[in-house]
């Protein structure tokens, strides 16, 4: 089904037995209970996790320790929490980030670079 | 994918050729080239390419001292102003 790693050498067996039901933009997913957004979304197949606020370039999984901040959605209203930390509950509603109406960038443009 | 679009930062999408072009054209401190390109402005606070803006930067010209160089600004973590001050009735 998902090319989770069911036994790690190092974490051991991955705990399958309890499975929740989220949603993200809209759209039901299954996944393992407190699995991260970010590995959930992977194990169903999708890496795009949001979109550029500039540019609209589809951004996913970087560094996947909370650091670099590529992988932020919006979780239950909440915005800027990181899919690679946070837990998952049941029926929790996930949306991406997509691409700005004004962008910032013709800032630049005009001030000459 | 050549040498010249390699995104250094990849909050702000700015590529090596626009910091190299910039650097040397406008002889830029680093602080400056982050000014001027927006390099180290993005959601993760500089952190990924901080280090490569003022390399970058001082490969044009003499580290001054008396530049404020770029660190790492509070808050550490991007912070919503709801966590700030959000009002709760």
């Amino acid at each position: 089904m998902s090319q989770r790693i069911i036994n790690h050498p190092v974490l051991g067996k991955l705990d399958e037995s309890q499975t929740i039901t989220f949603t993200f933009n809209d759209v039901e997913y299954s996944a393992l209970q407190n699995e991260s957004i970010a590995a959930a979304l992977l194990a169903n197949g999708i890496r795009t996790l949001r979109h550029h606020e500039e540019s609209g370039s589809p951004r996913g999984i970087y560094c996947n320790i909370g650091h670099c901040f590529e992988c932020r959605v919006t979780v239950d209203g909440v915005q800027g929490e990181r899919a690679c930390l946070t837990p998952l509950t049941q029926g929790m509603k996930v949306v991406s980030g997509g691409k700005l109406q004004t962008d910032v960038r013709d800032w630049r443009a005009n001030h000459g670079k | 994918m050549s040498e010249k679009d390699i995104i250094i930062c990849r909050c702000e999408e700015v590529t090596y050729s626009e910091l190299k072009e910039t650097a040397r054209k406008f002889q830029c401190t680093p602080r400056e080239l982050k000014l001027r390109t927006r390099a180290g402005m993005g959601y993760c606070g500089g952190r990924t390419c901080r280090n490569a803006v003022d390399s970058i930067a001082l490969e044009s010209t003499e580290r001054n001292e008396s530049q404020i160089s770029l660190k790492y600004q509070p808050p550490i973590r991007p912070v919503s102003f709801g966590k700030l001050g959000e009002v709760i009735e």
